[in-house]
């Protein structure tokens, strides 16, 4: 990530701001200040990882959005309505994103991203992408890592969501009140490690001592989740036979995109799909459901807001806290369960 | 394809013609609000209503998205109706006013509602509502946020656990010693000037010490004597300030810094394990006449703290005239703002305690509870999205026992867990001990005006004794007030009518069976519906089933059993421990904090939500009880 300079807030920003403030603090709000972060796509998702990283107070934002609004997004999107059906959707959308916030910078491009060229991204400390094609979203991937650039990915089917996400290697730190086990340098987890603790006293209460700990979290490409992801080892045998389904549907619905494009998939197909991947993630195939599965393909590609919202409020809190470089990020799959509201992370 | 294709593909065409048909009650249009009226929107709803009471800030503007500059003090529920205009396809009706208030909204105009959706930010509305639900067996999806943490309880009346099932974090109380002879921390210098001396010098109800009950946090007589001593002197300050006589404020320092730091000091006692306070110097005030720099970004020195006191104390001495001699404090007024920082700053400074900046005293003094647009997201998004399930509208995962619809927590953000971002814990069967929707039997009384007029009290009794067979000896209480009406040896009202004893719209009554046999009726909690709709001599009692159970001490103690066992069989699971670990009642500025400045709301609030006779902890005491001074509530 290119370095950020910090500048004093100004006392208008610290009203409009001040119960974020309270959060996390002035200086990650003027970190953000100068972040720049390029959206691709204004879909549900989009919109809502738009409209709550313009509140918050972003340095720049970028939107790529080359589709027109249809009949069909104004059941899920907020900002157009239904006098815009047929224009251009970041034309109709533009004003209302900018009226959230006067003090972010937007620019508004029709453009797809495979027109863009690697110039365009480097402007970017962070990208996300929502509602894309596995196979897109690969070479997305591909150049985010080429470039260094962290990369959130969300989509949603229906009812069932995730979220990908690749800072490619990252440090952040963590503070937390000293227990009687003091924390220690080495591994937390496959992708995590604790690579340095200070510590320092309680201002008020002497007894107190915080802990500051550095993590390294690294990360997978989206390519490489896709080959070969497994949670063997990872989770213990109770955890494996707990794993939702929506875990192996999603996986087997990116990879169908990602080998035959957008092509449709039928229910007997993705049965046999997901049970292979179950075996390659080594739960139990008796996770999958007719159920489930029925709805997931007959969902599959659906916007719906509630959904959305969740997982663009997710996205955002996360791509918030990592520019102003707060504490740890997600790492680096996670999936959502609309009906039962089961939201597992996974480390890939 | 069609707006609604999206949504027809998730639900169905008959459930998406339900929801076209369902008329929903959103509670507030702040943090959670805002996120829900859209939700809603886009989900079809076929009528939403939205009540709020509030006006917007600029503070809500980084989370309550529908708001913009312009709007400012504007109302909140009108201008968001009018925000959403765009994208709405929904019939929106919007109040601005009190969901407790019976006149507005009494309780047959919640009866038009499918479901109720809370966006609250305080204690009392959110078991106002609850209350109502629970009346009307109306499903209500409980919500909240502070900061990073959130949850989403659906609430489904005799199913599943209510918003009273649960005790609430108890609040922080200080004793009153800690605030007034030996502060330790900031907070208390914070409450010692705000709840204190703001008042004594400026609030026209003088505070005083005659309440038997108080926490003194002491035994010390001799301190609790000075305590009481100190109180009356410093009224008399409040003089000074009648004076408008600006060259006096020295006298209030000298008074507060020096005296009475002084007189602290001569109870030994007090300082054996302690550090002394040093009082201010003579010099010290003095110097600061002239200095007049000061920084509200920074803390700065003590004598520009004391420089600033002087200044301030002149501008609320001149506001005070004024005002009609009274003024409140205000963490937006930004004159009683600094003088409580200041105060505290210099209290602080005398106890060794550091000082603070006006950024965080203002948020420990008016109780600013953070908040962020992307909880609310994720927060309104769970309410909106369970609310399928709570009406049954997907055919594939079919509602066949409430306890198998879930509940949800942020989780990881609130650190709770490393490997789920939220966490889903099944819905629990109500608590038998809830004094809400467990312990009493609940229904309407219709009444007319007529009716209210002219029905005596002893025929109401007979009329409840007969429709549901208690016995001779029983008791009647007025449950807003916890006034007796009647009894086995009170029968002195029973000739008066209705309205005579002060019944009324909205009016909560309680009928207890007296007995002294093994098993006694359940009580039965009434809601009087009185309204012109009804013919004139209208009074109809609820058709409820009252069982028979066994009587309270007998109950107690199998019920004590009864929940050891559950905490055995339920204390293991990860949910459960997931689901103590975080309770969330604010939105906004929640109201459950320091409020000790004397006021009116109690009698002002609707009956209705205040307790019944069970065993008064300190949390509901303080909420019935908000001039209690003494007991200082922290979140």
């Amino acid at each position: 990530m290119k370095s950020m300079t910090e500048g004093k807030l100004s006392e208008d920003e610290i009203a409009l701001y001040d119960r974020q403030i309270r959060l996390w603090g002035m200086a990650a709000q003027a970190n953000m200040r100068s972040a720049k972060v390029l959206l691709i796509n204004l879909g549900a998702i989009g919109s809502e990882i738009a409209k709550s990283i313009v509140l918050s107070g972003i340095g720049h934002l970028t939107i790529l959005d080359a589709h027109k609004v249809t009949e069909e997004d104004l059941g899920s999107q907020f900002f157009i309505g239904s006098k815009d059906v047929g224009q251009w959707k970041i034309d109709a959308a533009k004003e209302r994103v900018q009226d959230l916030n006067s003090r972010v910078e937007l620019k508004f491009d029709k453009q797809f991203f495979q027109e863009k060229d690697e110039k365009f991204f480097q402007h970017f400390d962070l990208v996300v992408a929502t509602e894309m094609k596995a196979d897109d979203a690969v070479k997305l991937n591909e150049l985010t890592r080429k470039l260094n650039i962290p990369l959130y990915v969300a989509g949603s089917n229906g009812l069932f969501a995730y979220i990908f996400i690749d800072l490619i290697e990252f440090i952040s730190e963590d503070e937390k009140l000293q227990s009687i086990r003091p924390t220690v340098v080495g591994p937390i987890s496959n992708n995590r490690s604790i690579i340095e603790i200070t510590t320092r006293k309680d201002e008020e209460d002497g007894k107190k001592t915080y802990e500051r700990i550095k993590i390294k979290n690294c990360y997978t490409s989206l390519k490489e989740v896709l080959k070969g992801a497994t949670l063997n080892e990872k989770l213990t045998r109770r955890q494996l036979k707990r794993v939702t389904s929506i875990l192996p549907l999603t996986l087997s619905l990116l990879q169908h995109e990602l080998k035959q494009k957008s092509k449709t998939i039928n229910v007997e197909q993705m049965k046999m799909d997901a049970a292979v991947w179950c075996k390659q993630l080594g739960i139990p195939t008796s996770v999958l459901t007719d159920e489930y599965t029925q709805q997931f393909i007959k969902q599959r590609g659906i916007e719906f807001a509630p959904v959305a919202a969740i997982i663009g409020g997710a996205v955002a809190q996360d791509v918030i806290n990592i520019l102003g470089k707060r504490l740890s990020p997600l790492s680096n799959f996670i999936v959502f369960d609309g009906i039962t509201l089961d939201m597992p992370l996974f480390e890939f | 394809m069609a707006r609604k294709s999206n949504l027809v593909a998730i639900i169905g065409e008959d459930s998406f013609q339900k929801l076209r048909s369902s008329r929903c009650l959103l509670v507030g249009a702040g943090g959670i609000g805002s996120e829900l009226l859209k939700d809603l929107i886009l989900m079809e709803f076929g009528e939403i209503h939205v009540v709020d009471l509030d006006t917007i800030d600029l503070s809500n503007l980084n989370r309550q998205f529908l708001f913009r500059q312009k709007d400012i003090k504007q109302p909140k529920s009108t201008t968001a109706v009018k925000a959403v205009q765009h994208f709405n396809n929904s019939k929106l009706v919007p109040y601005q006013g009190n969901v407790m208030d019976t006149f507005t909204f009494p309780l047959h105009w919640f009866e038009q509602f499918d479901i109720i959706f809370n966006a609250l930010d305080n204690l009392a509305a959110r078991r106002y509502v609850n209350k109502i639900s629970q009346f009307l067996s109306l499903p209500l999806l409980e919500s909240g946020t502070a900061g990073f943490d959130g949850y989403m309880q659906p609430i489904i009346p005799g199913k599943t656990e209510c918003f009273e099932c649960t005790t609430k974090e108890t609040p922080k109380a200080f004793p009153v010693c800690t605030i007034r002879s030996t502060p330790s921390q900031p907070i208390h210098c914070i409450v010692w000037a705000k709840n204190f001396l703001f008042n004594q010098l400026f609030a026209s109800e003088v505070y005083t010490d005659e309440d038997n009950n108080k926490d003194w946090g002491t035994d010390d007589d001799e301190e609790i004597k000075r305590i009481k001593q100190e109180t009356n002197e410093l009224h008399e300050l409040q003089k000074i300030i009648i004076s408008k006589n600006v060259s006096r404020i020295p006298e209030i320092l000298h008074k507060l810094f020096i005296q009475d730091i002084n007189k602290l000091l001569a109870i030994e006692n007090l300082w054996k394990t302690r550090t002394k306070p040093v009082p201010l110097s003579l010099s010290q005030i003095k110097g600061s006449m002239n200095t007049s720099k000061f920084d509200s970004n920074s803390i700065g020195t003590i004598q520009e703290q004391i420089s600033h006191f002087i200044k301030i104390t002149e501008q609320l001495m001149d506001r005070y005239a004024r005002e009609e001699n009274h003024i409140e404090f205000d963490k937006d007024d930004v004159d009683t703002l600094e003088f409580v920082v200041t105060a505290a700053n210099i209290r602080s400074h005398i106890f060794n305690i550091p000082m603070k900046s006006v950024f965080d005293i203002k948020q420990i003094a008016g109780n600013i509870i953070p908040a962020i647009a992307t909880t609310n997201a994720i927060i309104a998004g769970l309410s909106s999205l369970i609310s399928l399930r709570v009406l049954n509208l997907l055919k594939y995962a079919p509602v066949n026992n409430y306890t198998d619809l879930n509940m949800a927590f942020t989780a990881k953000a609130s650190n709770l867990s490393q490997n789920r971002y939220l966490s889903n814990p099944k819905l629990a069967s109500s608590n038998c001990n809830c004094p809400v929707c467990s312990k009493v039997c609940r229904g309407v009384i219709k009444l007319s005006f007529d009716s209210l007029k002219k029905l005596k009290l002893s025929h109401l009794i007979g009329l409840i004794r007969d429709k549901y067979e208690y016995p001779e000896d029983i008791s009647l209480l007025d449950a807003s007030n916890q006034r007796l009406l009647a009894d086995y040896d009170f029968e002195d009202l029973n000739d008066r009518t209705l309205s005579e004893v002060n019944l009324e719209n909205g009016s909560i009554i309680l009928f207890s069976d007296e007995n002294d046999d093994t098993m006694v009726r359940k009580s039965i909690e009434l809601y009087l519906d009185v309204n012109d709709r009804f013919p004139c001599d209208t009074c109809k009692l609820p058709d409820v089933r009252v069982p028979l159970v066994a009587s309270t001490d007998d109950l107690s103690k199998n019920e004590e059993d009864e929940e050891k066992e559950e905490d055995k069989a339920v204390g293991t699971t990860d949910n459960n421990k997931e689901k103590d670990g975080i309770v969330i009642l604010g939105d906004d500025e929640s109201d459950i904090v320091i409020d000790t400045e004397p006021s009116n709301d109690s009698k002002k609030r609707p009956a209705g939500i205040q307790e019944l006779g069970e065993p008064s902890n300190k949390r509901k005491k303080l909420a019935n009880d908000p001039v209690n001074f003494d007991l200082v509530e922290l979140d």
